[in-house]
């Protein structure tokens, strides 16, 4: 895996970069390990600095390789980083792992960004489990941002709780939970309480709660949630009543199509697939700021 | 703002921590923001020594407010002294980590350089430690320089350590930020610029820090860079500073506020422009003192982009270098300090 992760993302350095950087990142990619190290901290000083363009063909043969990883959006020094780690000899388990630990706790904010990009790609995949669910901890908002969004790691790694505590977390920083990969697959019942918790509490504060949470809580629908999803629809405002009739569409619980068949606008635009979850996928949040809705 | 003046006790120094008996002469005339900020509209700000670890979200809110685009954070001491290694470790990671972002939420960009300050280098065991770890630093995005290195007591240790520090930021070809002593500060000045220049350093890749009207002559007359503090009670004030600007003009002068956890001001560049542009100084000049020399010194190391804070920082812009060109978020809303409520 590791080697054809390592040949597609040199195919997409070698077409963002100058002979010059193409160089000095070969020379560094095959070098000691402290060189290779050395280089992981300065690339910023050898690369230019600009965004990637990652051709749709290059784009599939990651996912292909490694389910969800995407390097969209990604600045050179970034995937440069990436890269280098891939080249890192991990032939010697205890050695790998000590310079891959010896980089986390040196690192500065934009190292921290690329070591936790790179987690999904890493050789000794469970090693990284505690320094990722630490990432979730971090107050560095680039560095949240690095193992929640678009990061297939968490998805495949996380237990119950920490996965849980990454999507509150994304949700209480106003960050657009449809970034998070495999949000889908890990949803919970216990996510599912905390979720209708977290919400009483903003309602309480007279804050709002981004509608796109609630695609989290329609397979677990029962009484206590379908409290909420009447809150919804009598906020009186749009985007809340779309995602309570949303999650009640989804719900397996006849109660919950008794309340929808009430806003018989709303079931129709789903049937007719006019009204997604995509329609809600906001990203400009600011839930912080009182409502005029109490 | 000046209530400290009326009282001659002394008003808990920590960086410099020696009166020279100006505590009576107040550092500032009493003006207020609304009163001064006319003076100095349009202009932009770089402080190129501010201990940013021991400032409040209040003083960035002020400092963006009144101009400041961009600051250095030179590694110094915490204010006691550090027992182990990682003290220092997490000290240096806080300063490319967690305050860089911190300073971005408020769209100021943050700069360090990086170093064993002199107080430090006193404890050899522990100074050891630290040599080995300070290339895993100084190589980082964002390091403009080795420092504030230089002398507190004059000591052999502290020699040894400031010299093994220039041979440092000759390899890695990055200007050097030089504290310059409390006591028997002018000797103290001349002996840290004659080792410079005996390691071969270029003295315009020098900055010679916390000058006054008895340092400035010998430094500039040598080439260095001269960086002035403006700090309440026990360095420059700022009514001092015009007049050595306009004595000495713009060349190779800078001016810094040296912030940090004792009574002192991060507004201390915006005032003085203000101070300079009552007193007559030019624009240009200004310009040169609190803006453009600074980043021509510290620009050396070829870690200062302008285009990242000219026009202001926008945190879309720095949001897009760590890979999040779609999110907006990370911006620090602005609260109304005057506010009876909180929401």
């Amino acid at each position: 895996m590791s080697h054809l992760i390592n040949k597609t993302l040199w195919e997409i350095i070698s077409q963002n970069t100058s002979d010059t950087e193409s160089d000095w990142l070969t020379e560094k990619g095959n070098a000691s390990p402290i060189e290779l190290m050395t280089a992981f901290v300065s690339s910023p000083r050898f690369l230019s600095k600009k965004i990637v363009n990652v051709e749709i063909e290059e784009e599939k043969a990651l996912d292909d390789i490694v389910p969800g990883f995407s390097v969209n959006g990604w600045s050179l020094v970034r995937l440069s980083r990436v890269w280098l780690l891939t080249q890192l000899d991990e032939t010697e388990k205890e050695s790998f792992i000590k310079n891959i630990e010896t980089l986390f706790d040196t690192a500065e904010m934009n190292e921290l960004v690329a070591l936790y990009s790179a987690l999904p790609v890493l050789a000794y995949p469970e090693q990284w489990l505690f320094r990722a669910t630490d990432a979730v901890r971090s107050n560095m908002g680039f560095v949240f941002d690095a193992i929640a969004l678009h990061n297939p790691y968490p998805a495949k790694y996380f237990s119950e709780l920490a996965w849980n505590q990454l999507v509150l977390k994304t949700i209480f920083n106003d960050k657009p939970v449809h970034f998070i990969t495999g949000l889908e697959e890990r949803e919970n019942a216990n996510l599912a309480l905390i979720l209708s918790d977290f919400a009483h509490e903003r309602w309480a504060a007279g804050r709002s709660v981004a509608p796109n949470v609630w695609r989290l809580v329609s397979k677990f629908m029962n009484e206590a949630l379908l409290s909420d999803m009447r809150h919804l629809f009598e906020s009186g405002q749009t985007p809340n009543q779309e995602a309570a009739a949303l999650a009640c569409y989804d719900a397996d619980f006849a109660p919950a199509k008794v309340l929808l068949s009430q806003y018989s606008e709303y079931e129709k635009s789903i049937s007719e697939g006019a009204l997604t979850w995509s329609n809600l996928e906001f990203t400009d949040l600011n839930t912080y700021v009182p409502t005029l809705q109490r | 703002m000046c209530q400290h003046c009326k009282d001659s006790s002394a008003p808990n120094p920590s960086h410099f921590e020696e009166g020279d008996g100006l505590a009576n002469s107040p550092a500032h005339i009493d003006m207020a923001w609304s009163e001064y900020n006319e003076l100095i509209k349009g202009m932009r700000f770089f402080d190129p020594h501010i201990h940013m670890v021991s400032r409040t979200t209040d003083d960035y809110q002020a400092m963006r407010q009144a101009g400041i685009v961009a600051l250095i954070e030179p590694s110094f001491w915490v204010g006691q002294p550090r027992t182990g290694l990682s003290s220092f470790k997490d000290y240096y990671s806080s300063l490319v980590g967690w305050e860089r972002f911190r300073s971005s939420q408020f769209g100021i960009k943050h700069y360090c350089t990086m170093g064993l300050n002199s107080r430090e280098a006193n404890n050899e065991p522990l100074a050891e430690q630290v040599m080995e770890i300070l290339p895993l630093y100084i190589y980082k995005e964002g390091v403009v320089g080795i420092g504030e290195i230089g002398f507190d007591d004059q000591t052999p240790a502290e020699e040894k350590y400031f010299r093994l520090q220039l041979e440092l930021a000759k390899e890695a070809k990055l200007p050097v930020q030089i504290h310059t002593p409390h006591r028997d500060k002018k000797r103290g000045t001349e002996r840290s610029m004659a080792i410079s220049l005996e390691h071969g350093l270029d003295p315009s890749w020098v900055i010679i820090d916390h000058n006054n009207e008895e340092t400035v002559k010998s430094v500039l007359d040598q080439g260095f860079y001269a960086a002035f503090t403006i700090y309440p009670f026990t360095k420059m004030g700022n009514e001092r500073m015009v007049k050595v600007v306009e004595q000495y003009g713009p060349e190779r002068i800078m001016v810094n506020s040296a912030a940090d956890w004792g009574i002192s001001d991060p507004l201390a560049i915006p005032k003085t422009a203000a101070l300079m542009k009552m007193r007559g100084i030019s624009d240009e000049t200004i310009r040169m003192v609190t803006y453009q020399n600074a980043i021509d010194a510290f620009g050396k190391s070829g870690q200062i982009d302008v285009s990242d804070f000219e026009g202001g920082l926008s945190v879309e812009k720095t949001e897009k270098f760590h890979g999040n060109s779609i999110l907006r978020g990370g911006q620090q809303p602005d609260v109304s300090k005057d506010s009876l409520v909180i929401q």
